[in-house]
């Protein structure tokens, strides 16, 4: 499973859900299967995804909050699992794309195959789900309503050539819309 | 700045309707930290970019915040505040403890210090100096930017040394 598909799939269960995406080819993704004003789409600050997504998930407890994040973006701001872990936010699921490397910038590796995410996650008392393949990453999805968050779902997809669009919004309507939106 | 102003800062930004108070401890700041503890409206957490990530996610769900840090963690943080928050413009009030403010503060906070003034600056960031005589002013300056979407600094220099 490529990432691009990987996040259609999770787009499908999360059309009425506000979702935060992390900035790079991840923004994109989302932008090309799934736009709407409750997104928020990062195009800088990388790392930050999961922060942001904690501080709506903290002061919109009704709603349910996605972060669309990657193994590079988690990694530079590991801390966040470790606040996510201790605040406990029921309403936020966090969707780490995994492809081992830093596909944005051309490629490069990240350690992400030399130690394990999910364990870091479970250590930092996250619900964690480690997922390979489509019909896995549905189920998972289907039963995370009735469950409590904070919920990690450690989803494995490979490297591809495909890319989707550049996100063409200014940041200032990506905001206004936004905070429109979920008020 | 002495300890009965720092801990009216915090009240009065509490009774002015922020509700959020985030950022990573600084000594310079602490009577105000404090404050904020017994008030149970401070959240500690691991890193400044960390916190301002949380603090633009509470605006973003428009719920007004406070980030307080130190000016080496304001250094730390800069690439967040360009291309998140002055780039979405986000209204954020940062509270600044400026180290090195004295020339005879700890060595690792003289360059840092030195260049305080010239980072805000080069920023672009308005900001303003608290002292005991004028903050409550520049406090509410720092409000009426925030209604306007514009994000402020505010600075309390660190004038003991220990």
């Amino acid at each position: 499973m490529i990432r691009k598909d990987a996040v259609e799939v999770v787009c499908k269960y999360a059309k009425n859900d506000v979702i935060v995406s992390a900035n790079g080819f991840i923004s994109r993704d989302l932008h090309s299967s799934l736009e709407k004003n409750t997104n928020f789409y990062m195009i800088g600050s990388m790392g930050l995804a999961s922060s942001i997504g904690l501080g709506i998930a903290l002061k919109k407890p009704k709603k349910r909050i996605f972060v669309f994040d990657g193994d590079g973006n988690i990694l530079m701001n590991l801390g966040s699992l470790v606040t996510i872990g201790s605040l406990q936010p029921k309403n936020l699921i966090h969707i780490i794309f995994d492809n081992k490397i830093h596909e944005s910038t051309g490629g490069q590796p990240t350690f992400a195959d030399k130690i394990s995410i999910s364990k870091i996650a479970k250590a930092t008392n996250y619900t964690v789900f480690s997922v390979k393949t489509k019909k896995i990453l549905e189920n998972v999805l289907k039963k995370s309503h009735r469950l409590n968050g904070p919920i990690l779902i450690h989803v494995l997809v490979t490297k591809s050539k495909e890319r989707s669009s550049r996100v063409e919004i200014s940041p200032k309507k990506i905001k206004d819309r936004f905070m429109n939106a979920i008020k | 700045m002495n300890e009965k102003i720092q801990r009216k800062i915090f009240q009065y930004f509490k009774k002015n309707r922020i509700e959020n108070f985030i950022g990573v401890p600084d000594s310079t700041l602490k009577h105000f930290i404090d404050e904020g503890l017994k008030s149970k409206k401070i959240l500690i957490v691991n890193r400044e970019e960390e916190a301002i990530g949380i603090g633009a996610g509470m605006i973003l769900a428009g719920s007004s915040t406070i980030m307080f840090m130190q000016n080496a963690g304001f250094a730390n943080s800069i690439s967040t505040i360009t291309s998140l928050i002055q780039l979405y413009q986000i209204p954020m009030i940062f509270l600044i403890g400026w180290r090195g403010y004295l020339k005879n503060d700890a060595p690792e906070h003289e360059k840092i210090g030195q260049i305080q003034p010239k980072l805000l600056k080069n920023l672009n960031l308005e900001n303003k100096i608290l002292t005991d005589k004028t903050w409550e002013k520049d406090c509410k300056w720092a409000l009426s930017k925030m209604k306007k979407n514009i994000p402020v600094a505010l600075v309390i220099r660190r004038e003991f040394l220990d």
